[in-house]
């Protein structure tokens, strides 16, 4: 048989297990329980779901969502926002009952966003920003959790004196506000050196981007004491750098993140270079847009606007 | 007999073109009301233009059998200046045209490496490709570009034609010059004289160098011009926008190989190749199939398709 009419065999049998997906999913919606929501359609997309932290957050949702008897879809788009902006399309098209951005900075997409504004789609963040037409988005307020982070390690751990590196990733809408407060808070302390700030790679991933980002540091920095800390603008960056810097045996380097994630907090317990981390309530961060979604989608109505869940400094014990 | 092999010379000939409208079919039954409808299908147009455009560059790269793995990069660099542009009130007519003219020289810039000094085209692309990230960051101080951007900006991206947008019937204009191009001019056959054999084509007379070189400008062009319309688009330019559609452009224009019955890059071919690839997306979204699910379908296809074409091919020589 010729391998072109293999090919349209290959095509049908792939077309096949589409539909098969297509009745499995309708059949799983279908056995959700008479909760408060039932039935309705819910999107989360996410450009970052390889992200421990935004895939807890995803599956909070979820669980929340399904547990409430919503239908819920979960959209990743491996960090390419011209994707992002097409499966927004895709589920105004849908004509979805509400849709979730997690970690990402709707002034991206806010061309896709308009169209389901337009279709009354109501759209949250979740750790995401806030623009004119969104329901929600709730978030952390990164700009006093970077202040607190800086403030802490100039003052408590660094003694207001040393080097200093920063690794962030500025196109993150939280991340990029931590940075910020860095930057602010650095000026005031005189006796403190910035040696450089690094882009930690995302798509490489951002621990092993920044072990071998901290690799090469220390290679530039080789002598005792020559850095005295590093900020990280959140944990996966200071997980990494922790490890190269364990790797190098350079126990006098500190290093602090953003977060909370359960690695980073367990390092933090274990006397190694990671001395504190500011915690992102991530948690409450879906509570507040779980509840919110179930209230709007049950008829009443919300407060709309950037809602905050508090966050908690974890340091050495 | 004679009619079932005038079925298998059939899907010999559409064997590719068969399974994206079994896939459409497909869709059509499981999701009529979402996916086969005007609107959505234009949906599909606006999304797969872009892809579209950046692939008939890859599309004459690969024609004269060479790789340009620096068109995501390209497209980054592309929308990111043309933002900073408007940003800086450089009128639009120009934000739109300077980045695909400094694209065309660094395409060009790309092919004179690999012809002047027999460099191979995956390794100065690829070198290429991480010098203009660098840029892009340096540009745009590694954050999305959305501030102070002119309404305007977003004309290119949104603007309809008769309900048809704007971004659609660039494609549709590109595919049909460069498939003129390619089809009905010197230029067009030279480049796949020389992907057929490039000794031959130089004893014939043909400059290979020039016709090389012109190949990676166009598509550095293209690749620009790819950025811009995403920039456009979404209204805001990421450092790393254009990404994301290295990797699909190339399977386009895998996929779209298999159109041909010479097994050569062919931009109808491309066109198809990318359509599939915007359908599966598309559709799948539609379907709320979850996103590791599509990667694994898409994957499966192209493979499949690319496996077929190097059969085809094998049984030819």
């Amino acid at each position: 048989m010729n391998k072109k009419v293999l090919a349209g065999f290959t095509s049908l049998f792939m077309a096949g297990s589409l539909a098969v997906c297509g009745m499995g999913m309708t059949a799983f919606a279908e056995d959700s329980a008479d909760a408060q929501i039932s039935g309705k359609k819910v999107s989360i997309l996410t450009p970052y779901l390889s992200s421990v932290t935004t895939k807890q957050m995803v599956d909070t949702l979820t669980s929340g969502l399904e547990g409430a008897g919503a239908e819920v879809n979960v959209v990743d788009t491996k960090s390419d926002f011209g994707e992002l902006a097409s499966r927004i399309e895709d589920v105004v098209t849908t004509n979805a009952d509400a849709m979730i951005l997690v970690s990402a900075d709707p002034n991206q997409v806010k061309t896709q966003l308009n169209e389901a504004f337009e279709a009354n789609i109501p759209v949250f963040g979740v750790d995401s920003g806030y623009i004119e037409g969104m329901q929600v988005n709730a978030t952390s307020d990164n700009y006093a959790m970077g202040e607190a982070m800086a403030k802490y390690l100039f003052e408590d751990l660094m003694n207001e004196e040393g080097t200093v590196i920063a690794l962030t990733y500025r196109p993150h809408p939280g991340v990029v506000k931590r940075s910020e407060a860095f930057d602010d808070l650095i000026g005031n302390y005189p006796n403190i050196t910035l040696i450089t700030e690094q882009e930690v790679n995302v798509e490489a991933g951002p621990i092993e981007s920044s072990r071998e980002i901290m690799e090469s540091l220390l290679l530039a920095n080789a002598e005792k004491d020559s850095v005295t800390a590093v900020f990280c603008a959140w944990d996966e960056p200071a997980i990494g750098v922790t490890q190269a810097l364990q790797e190098a045996g350079r126990d006098e380097v500190i290093v602090t993140g953003v977060d909370g994630n359960s690695q980073a907090v367990e390092l933090i317990n274990s006397d190694s270079n990671l001395k504190a981390t500011m915690s992102q309530n991530f948690d409450g961060m879906c509570d507040i847009v779980i509840s919110d979604i179930v209230t709007l989608l049950s008829g009443n109505e919300i407060e709309t606007g950037e809602k905050y869940a508090p966050g908690e400094l974890i340091k050495a014990e | 007999m004679k009619s079932m092999k005038s079925v298998t010379n059939a899907l010999k000939a559409y064997g590719t073109i068969l399974a994206g409208l079994v896939i459409i079919l497909v869709f059509s039954i499981l999701r009529p009301a979402a996916f086969f409808t005007v609107p959505n299908l234009i949906n599909v147009t606006r999304q797969i233009s872009l892809l579209v455009v950046i692939a008939i560059g890859a599309t004459l790269v690969m024609s004269v059998e060479e790789f340009d793995l620096s068109v995501g990069a390209l497209a980054s660099l592309g929308g990111v200046t043309a933002a900073k542009l408007a940003v800086a009130g450089v009128p639009l007519v120009l934000c739109f045209l300077l980045p695909i003219l400094l694209c065309f020289c660094i395409g060009f810039l790309n092919g004179w490496i690999v012809t002047k000094f027999r460099v191979l085209s995956f390794i100065t692309t690829l070198a290429m490709s991480t010098i203009l990230s660098g840029v892009v960051f340096w540009l745009s101080g590694g954050a999305t570009i959305f501030e102070n951007i002119p309404d305007g900006f977003t004309w290119l991206g949104s603007k309809r034609i008769l309900g048809i947008p704007l971004l659609s019937l660039i494609m549709l204009v590109l595919i049909l010059i460069f498939w003129f191009v390619m089809r009905h001019t010197v230029f067009g056959r030279k480049l796949y004289a020389i992907g057929g054999n490039v000794k031959s084509s130089e004893i014939s007379g043909i400059n290979v160098k020039v016709n090389k070189n012109l190949a990676f400008a166009i598509c550095g062009a293209l690749s620009a011009l790819t950025g811009v319309m995403l920039a456009s688009r979404l209204g805001s330019a990421h450092p790393t926008g254009g990404d994301g559609y290295f990797m699909n452009s190339y399977a386009a224009v895998f996929l779209g190989r298999t159109v041909s019955r010479e097994g050569v890059p062919n931009i109808w071919g491309t066109f198809v190749g990318a359509a599939i690839l915007g359908i599966l997306a598309n559709g799948l979204t539609i379907m709320q199939v979850p996103s590791y699910l599509q990667d694994i379908l898409t994957g499966v296809i192209i493979i499949g398709a690319v496996i077929v074409q190097r059969v085809t091919a094998g049984k030819k020589e």
